[in-house]
């Protein structure tokens, strides 16, 4: 070997993968989708609104977009001169020499917007077909679908960041559990993961949300979460029982390596990358699942716009095609891309595959 | 003589990896007449698997034969049609791999599995075919074959499944037969078996072998020429009595010296680089310069390092070798009368329970270690050997507390520590470490180098900071020859025989006083397991280490340790000086063992040769 080159740092195993995983199109054209609904979702109140990015107004530099955020982003200033949310003609007409920057799209994902809110823009007729002003149609009350998609998406990547979130803490940590130590821990653990595979996740939404007063998307985020790490324990138990036989594990088990080191530096590092396909499925299932709760009219309570509940709202009206073609296309293309994602990280880190190249 | 039946002509065969063209076949040539063997020897990655997997056009999707021709009884088998190869395949030349556990089907019993392939090439009924496979059966020496043909592959032992293998390869009267190293996943006294199988078969039937091996030990027992191939070239090639007489090539030199003999008197092992020294050029060509290896050199192998130590006078005479000089070499020493031991083992045992049933009771136990005692003193090795499946890796691990054992007690340096718990035991860790088998799997893939040698420092406490503990890392590695510059490196850019370097940094990080080598060098080739064998010595001696040294070849035990004990089924065989046991066996078990040890020496390969010519000449 040559001795300039040894001294090179060897890139580790994610810099591998990554790069075998940026060599493919498919999983990365995925990943771009992903990365680009990450994007929208953070810029929603740039891309569609009726609130100002900024404004100057009586002096002072306002951020009104920032309400579609939270609400209290809103500067109390609005409420008391009498906005009603209809800044255009507010701003000019309470101060002359204001200036006010509006969202790429002048539509609001909460009511319709009304002839003469803007100058050159007229209101939104109720169910409309898609047009120049309504990219994506309306719905039957008037509210452009673009705008709501848009503001959607944050939901939908939410529903499935957090619920995975909370799956993979739970899953990881039992099975964990479960593979290492074996015997009764593992008896009692596994009987326990077969116990809440057997428990349907759609009912016990349902169930649930008739106990709270008042769910939120929290509320189903979670409940979506606790119910749907079976898969993720299984397989992490499985791993662990593997790995935990292999000679690197056993060797730092020689060296007195304590046991929650040894399964959190040398069993969890080896099996991350297996945990990590079942993950990003369920990131996409998680998705599906919100949306045919929207559908049912179980999802994110009313105000909060869903691609589900649009979908909901075509059902009624069979004729708007534009309200299930659009968020239906966004659900499936969301949907896809986590699962090419998840496969092309098994493709990217699966040592079959590697060991094919030497 | 009629031509050959298999003529290599200027073979290439290049891979394309995302590094580049790797020249895994680079120019040979050979040829192997009808009747004969020929051993084609070289370490692993030399690219003698590769040569055979050209021959039956079997290459990986990223390999191609890029110019030469294979010569088949006169018929080119790099031009022929795919269709056509599939005849070939099987038919007239077979292919037997080194893995019989997974080269045959489990959910198939293997008498359907031979007579799939005797159908496959041959058109007769089923009832042919079933009676062809219990006459194969038989062939190979399969006892009882007509039950034998119903039992799945997991009912056979690892000897029984290679034979089967064998009787399938023969399936169809193959004019070659190719075996990639055969019987190295095998034990030495199957070993020897399935040797004796394979000369008489060929023999029998006039069939030529392709026998690709590392091992120069095996070549000697069976092959007639020889081709020694070293980095995708065959560097030496000839008659197998020529090459073992007067090795040309300096590589060959040294493969033929870096073999621990069971008669040799060698301390340390001459590898391969005292030999020769590879240079590696600037258009990826190298050149091989060879070096003299002196008498002073060889002398020094002899004399370096220290004779063997022996247990006090009082133990040899109760494990009934009273102390006779004339029995030893001059430099052997016995331990002095009072020393204590370091480490004693009284009646160990380690049962495994078998479960049976739908309540999972109890039905049996696996004796794996069934009553062992022993004691080894400060700075010894104790050799144990024995074949696989006779407990000597649960002994090993047993000892170290890495497995619960079921009865009898475990004293070291004065503490009984056979029921300590995993916290009393943290500390001890420290003095007691292991060395394992598999180069590949005892090293986390995720770690790098730095972090997995600093981790037992900083499990054990050992120097004040990280850099002290980097610092020490770097001694460590320079210690076992390996380049500091390694350290941010990760595991699967070493070899194997780096790797159980660094396995072996790794086990020292700890500063330990008792270390177990399990298997460590088995998986290595034998250049580099004289290697790793010279700094396991030389470290004992310059650490002051005493060594368990576990391995199934007993003439690696026998150079590396100073007592010696033979375990079958669980129990102690024999116990004693390593050398008395070896030439003086007592017991039968021992004896088949070292019997069944390939000779390699030179009368004996002048015996085979000549008894060879003689039936050549005669057929």
């Amino acid at each position: 070997m040559n001795v300039d080159e040894s001294a090179i740092p060897s890139r580790g195993f994610w810099a591998e993968a990554w790069q075998r995983f940026r060599g493919k199109w498919i999983p990365m054209a995925a990943l771009m989708v992903v990365v680009g609904l990450a994007v929208v979702a953070l810029l929603a109140p740039a891309i569609a609104g009726t609130k100002p990015i900024v404004c100057k107004y009586k002096g002072r530099l306002y951020f009104p977009a920032l309400a579609y955020w939270n609400r209290g982003l809103e500067n109390p200033v609005f409420f008391v001169d009498r906005f009603h949310k209809r800044y255009p003609e507010n701003l000019t007409q309470k101060d002359p020499d204001s200036w006010a920057v509006y969202p790429l799209v002048f539509q609001d994902p909460y009511r319709r917007v009304r002839d003469g809110e803007r100058e050159g823009q007229a209101g939104n007729r109720v169910g409309a077909a898609p047009s120049l002003r309504n990219w994506f149609g309306t719905d039957h009350s008037g509210v452009d679908v673009f705008a709501q998609m848009v503001h959607g998406t944050s939901i939908a990547l939410m529903v499935g960041f957090v619920s995975m979130g909370i799956a993979a803490a739970i899953g990881i940590t039992i099975g964990a559990c479960a593979g290492y130590f074996g015997g009764w821990i593992d008896i009692l653990l596994s009987r326990f993961i077969e116990l809440v595979m057997c428990i349907p996740t759609l009912v016990l939404i349902l169930a649930l949300l008739a106990i709270l007063e008042t769910p939120t998307i929290w509320h189903l985020m979670a409940i979506i979460g606790c119910t749907s790490w079976t898969g993720i324990a299984r397989l992490t138990r499985g791993e662990f029982l593997r790995l935990k036989q292999l000679e690197y594990v056993v060797a730092a088990r020689a060296l007195g390596v304590g046991n929650v080191a040894i399964m959190f530096r040398h069993v969890l590092r080896n099996a991350l990358a297996p945990i990590l396909v079942p993950i990003t499925f369920g990131i996409a299932a998680a998705i599906l699942v919100e949306s045919g709760l929207s559908f049912l009219g179980f999802g994110a309570p009313p105000p909060n716009p869903s691609w589900g509940t649009l979908l909901n709202a075509g059902r009624s009206n069979m004729e708007s095609w534009w309200l299930i073609l659009f968020p239906g296309f966004a659900i499936f293309l969301t949907v896809l891309s986590y699962n090419l994602i998840g496969e092309g990280i098994q493709a990217a880190t699966d040592p079959r595959l590697r060991q094919s190249q030497h | 003589m009629s031509q050959p039946v298999l003529k290599i002509d200027g073979l290439q065969t290049y891979f394309r990896t995302d590094d580049g063209l790797v020249k895994a076949v680079d120019d040979i040539s050979l040829q192997i007449k009808k009747g004969t063997t020929l051993g084609v020897v070289g370490e692993s990655g030399s690219g003698k698997s590769v040569t055979a997997l050209s021959i039956m056009r079997l290459l990986a999707a990223s390999a191609e034969i890029v110019s030469g021709q294979i010569a088949f009884l006169g018929q080119d088998l790099v031009a022929t049609s795919e269709n056509n190869m599939r005849r070939i395949r099987g038919g007239d030349i077979s292919m037997i791999f080194q893995e019989p556990m997974t080269s045959l089907n489990p959910v198939f019993t293997v008498g359907q599995q031979v007579m799939e392939a005797i159908l496959l090439h041959q058109k007769t009924s089923k009832r042919v075919a079933r009676e062809k496979t219990i006459e194969l059966f038989r062939e190979v020496g399969i006892p009882e074959p007509e039950t034998r043909i119903n039992s799945y592959p997991h009912q056979l032992s690892g000897g029984q499944k290679q034979r089967v293998m064998i009787a399938m390869s023969l399936s169809c009267n193959p004019q070659l037969l190719i075996a990639d190293e055969p019987t190295t996943a095998l034990d030495v006294t199957i070993q020897a078996q399935i040797l004796e199988i394979l000369c008489q078969l060929r023999d029998a039937r006039g069939m030529a072998i392709l026998f690709i091996t590392h091992d120069l030990g095996v070549i000697a027992e069976i092959a007639d020429q020889v081709a020694v191939m070293y980095r995708g070239k065959i560097v030496e090639y000839g008659e197998v009595l020529d090459i073992y007489e007067n090795p040309s090539h300096p590589y060959t030199k040294g493969l033929l010296a870096c073999r621990p003999r069971l008669e040799s008197k060698y301390r340390f092992l001459p590898t391969v680089d005292d030999f020769m020294e590879t240079k590696e050029q600037e258009n990826g060509q190298f050149e091989i310069v060879e070096k003299q290896v002196d008498e002073s050199r060889l002398e020094h192998f002899r004399s370096a390092g220290r004779g063997r130590r022996l247990h006090p006078l009082a133990d040899l005479e109760a494990l009934g070798y009273p102390w006779d000089p004339s029995t030893h070499d001059d430099d052997t020493e016995v331990v002095d009368k009072g020393t204590d031991p370091i480490l004693e083992v009284k009646d160990l045992k380690v049962h495994f329970p078998i479960h049976a049933g739908v309540l999972r009771r109890v039905a049996g136990h696996v004796k794996a270690v069934d009553g062992v005692s022993f004691k080894i003193f400060p700075g010894q090795t104790l050799g144990l050997v024995g074949e696989s499946g006779c407990g000597k890796t649960t002994a090993g691990r047993a000892i170290l507390r890495l497995l619960n054992p079921t009865s009898g007690q475990i004293v070291y340096r004065g503490q009984d520590i056979t029921h300590y718990s995993p916290a009393e035991m943290r500390p001890l860790r420290r003095q007691m470490q292991i060395i394992f088998q598999d180069p590949y799997g005892s090293l986390n893939p995720r770690m790098t180098i730095a972090s997995a040698i600093t981790e037992p420092m900083r499990v054990q406490g050992i120097g004040s900071s990280r850099s002290d503990r980097r610092d020490r890392a770097v001694q460590l590695l320079e210690e076992v020859d390996l380049s500091s510059d390694y350290l941010r490196r990760y595991p699967h850019e070493f070899s194997g025989g780096q790797r159980q370097r660094i396995c072996i940094a790794r086990a020292l990080a700890a500063q330990p006083e008792f270390v177990v080598c399990d298997e460590s060098v088995s998986a290595l080739d034998v250049s580099v397991q004289a290697q790793v064998l010279n700094l396991l010595k030389d470290l004992q001696e310059k650490r002051g280490l005493t060594y368990i040294f576990i391995s199934h070849d007993l003439s690696v035990v026998k150079f590396m340790s100073d007592m010696m004990a033979v375990m079958n089924a669980g129990k102690f065989v024999e116990f004693g000086p390593a050398e008395l046991i070896y030439e003086d066996p007592q017991e039968e078990y021992t004896r088949r063992l070292i019997e069944a040890t390939p000779r390699d020496d030179l009368d004996s390969l002048r015996a085979r040769v000549a008894q060879r010519r003689e039936l050549l000449s005669a057929g």
